[in-house]
């Protein structure tokens, strides 16, 4: 694991001493190369984990979601080339740290093995992105948006401290791989409820869980775009990730206490794919588009049957990429028309029309069209629960369509129908944002080739 | 090289266009095979009067368009040079190195799935496949049955030795 933490690291003392005009090149290199080193652990030759030293370890859920991180480093630093270009010196050197520093903890949560230290870096994820939303957000709202996002993850995740210390004392250890084969059945009692609830409750609001997901569209909406990305593409799923993970421990408490969460996560799916379709925002309509995505995770996490990991971990990744890619694109429309509002820049196949093709691509993922992984991860997750309730299929059949509907009113707001007055002001399209595209459409399209690499430890 | 669907020269003329206007013709011109006419502009001037209205569509001032200055622009920098080298940069680590290199590392990637129990964990499929087809198709050459009805080789199991 080192021979990607010390890169990331070493990272930092590039931006701050290379020439001023090398800075991007440098870091997107070797951010590349890095990641190239971390496809490396999707060589996981069985069920068990890869254990590389006494804090760190892969697993086959782990090396996906590393290998997204380290790939979204590079495209973050190339979206946000633009935004930055004005600013002065120290401030870009200043906004690259961030991103390498926050880069560099999301590293070391994926591969922790210890759920004490998992924990530290969970909370450590936040310091860079709250600096990156509050400062170099573009409206006056960030501020808010900031404290929203800090605080409900610092209220949900403080029980989850008190519970890791109390499980500690109580089993011996916390390092992942040991605990897996002491685990005992947790009864179902008061104290262990609030246990359960305790260890839960921070990976709901990471989701987030419909109920407690405000923070996400204001902090999704706030953010610059190396932010949204992050946001959308990994940081949701740390709290999947860490969902998966402390489940082990959980059983057979998890089959009663799952009832409230499932019926919120199956209830807000659909809400928030409803109100999706009510939003003039683009970037808060891709902002819960991402809660309900998430809730089909949460879903398949809470029924615990091998299918719906399989789809949960496939979900993950694949909505990381369309997420960001969304993002991306949303971000190509505001740095021209300096407005989130989609009917300020529609009818624009007409005149960006590989702009529009990259459009139609990401909608089409989005909405989980065959034969890419996004159509293999809701699959899964939709049959697995129709075995756990029938009646379930209803609700995960209306989302389908609700999600099928805003995308494509997302990608015909923006791209069909007549263009209007100031369209032209539009710049063409930099070779930049077209790299950018590929560049998370084709891992995405390579991966339906080959999604066994991300089905996950069942697999 | 890739420019997109909308080739260099046009990209330049549109960039031109957004920037300067549309060109206009000096001289009449008419066309002897067709009906066509080309005229300067009826309306005085190169574009249409600066509205007196401010919208926030209209460009920000504070805007720098990087095709003004350098039409070739890859929208990394404003100094060519190193927005050139940026772009290739980012094309040959991003896609030659890390794209290429990568899938060709996951498209061989063992057939895992605990090879060593290939019965429980659904092991090693694809290369049983592989070596049940390779199998078949070298004793049908030589002549050999398929398979045999004894699944260990009958001279190779030692017996114990006869107790009367």
């Amino acid at each position: 694991m080192l021979k990607i933490i010390i890169p990331t690291i070493m990272l930092i003392p590039l931006t701050w001493m290379s020439k001023p005009n090398m800075i991007w090149i440098n870091t997107t290199t070797y951010g590349l190369l890095i990641s190239l080193i971390s496809l490396f652990y999707l060589n996981q030759p069985n069920d068990n984990m890869l254990n590389s030293s006494l804090m760190f370890f892969s697993d086959s859920l782990s090396a996906p979601l590393l290998a997204l991180t380290t790939w979204l480093l590079p495209l973050m630093l190339m979206a946000s080339q633009h935004h930055l270009s004005k600013e002065p010196l120290t401030r870009k050197k200043l906004y690259i740290s961030m991103l390498i520093l926050l880069q560099l903890f999301l590293i070391m949560t994926f591969t922790a093995s210890e759920l004490i230290f998992f924990y530290i870096l969970f909370e450590a994820t936040l310091i860079p992105t709250l600096i990156i939303i509050t400062r170099w957000g573009n409206q006056t709202e960030r501020l808010n948006a900031g404290l929203y996002f800090l605080f409900y993850t610092l209220m949900g995740s403080l029980p989850l401290l008190v519970a890791l210390l109390y499980i500690h004392n109580f089993m011996g250890s916390l390092n992942f791989l040991m605990i897996q084969y002491w685990i005992q059945p947790l009864p179902n009692s008061w104290s262990n409820i609030f246990l359960w609830l305790a260890c839960m409750m921070a990976f709901m609001v990471k989701m987030p869980l419909y109920g407690l997901h405000l923070w996400l569209p204001k902090a999704h909406v706030e953010a610059p775009i190396a932010g949204s990305m992050v946001l959308a593409a990994v940081l949701l799923k740390l709290g999947g990730y860490g969902m998966m993970r402390i489940t082990t421990l959980l059983n057979p408490l998890t089959n009663f206490m799952a009832y409230p969460f499932m019926m919120l996560s199956l209830w807000g799916m659909i809400m928030t794919s409803s109100i999706c379709l009510r939003q003039t925002d683009l970037k808060s309509l891709i902002a819960y588009s991402s809660v309900s995505h998430m809730a089909l995770v949460i879903v398949a996490v809470l029924i615990q049957t091998p299918w719906s990991y399989m789809g949960a971990t496939a979900l993950m990744i694949a909505h990381g990429l369309t997420s960001s890619m969304l993002f991306c694109l949303a971000n190509s429309n505001y740095e021209r028309i300096h407005s989130r509002t989609m009917i300020l820049a529609r009818g624009l196949q007409t005149l960006l029309p590989l702009m529009a093709a990259w459009w139609l691509l990401a909608s089409l993922t989005n909405l989980a069209l065959p034969p890419t992984i996004n159509l293999i991860g809701e699959l899964f997750v939709v049959m697995s629960s129709f075995s756990w309730s029938n009646i379930t299929i209803i609700l995960m059949g209306i989302n389908i369509t609700i999600t099928a509907l805003y995308s494509l009113y997302m990608l015909i707001t923006t791209q069909r129908g007549k263009y209007s007055h100031h369209i032209k002001n539009i710049k063409p399209s930099f070779t930049r944002e077209n790299a950018l595209m590929t560049l998370h459409l084709l891992p995405l399209l390579l991966l339906s080739l080959n999604p066994k690499i991300i089905l996950g430890p069942i697999y | 090289m890739a420019a997109g669907l909308l080739g260099l020269g046009a990209r330049r003329l549109l960039a031109v266009a957004a920037t300067r206007g549309l060109p206009v013709a000096h001289v009449r011109w008419e066309s002897s095979s067709s009906r066509a006419v080309i005229a300067p502009s009826a309306v005085a001037g190169k574009r249409t009067p600066e509205p007196t209205v401010r919208w926030q569509e209209d460009p920000d001032p504070e805007d720098e368009n990087l095709y003004e200055k350098n039409p070739d622009s890859h929208g990394y920098d404003k100094d060519p040079v190193v927005d050139l080298w940026n772009m290739r940069v980012v094309f040959f680590f991003g896609f030659s190195i890390v794209l290429v290199f990568g899938s060709t590392f996951v498209a061989y990637l063992p057939d895992y799935r605990c090879m060593g129990c290939p019965r429980e964990w659904n092991g090693m499929q694809e290369w049983a496949r592989r070596e049940a087809e390779r199998l078949v198709k070298y004793r049908e050459a030589n002549g050999l049955p398929i398979m045999e009805s004894n699944c260990f080789d009958p001279s190779k199991i030692q017996l114990p030795e006869d107790e009367d």
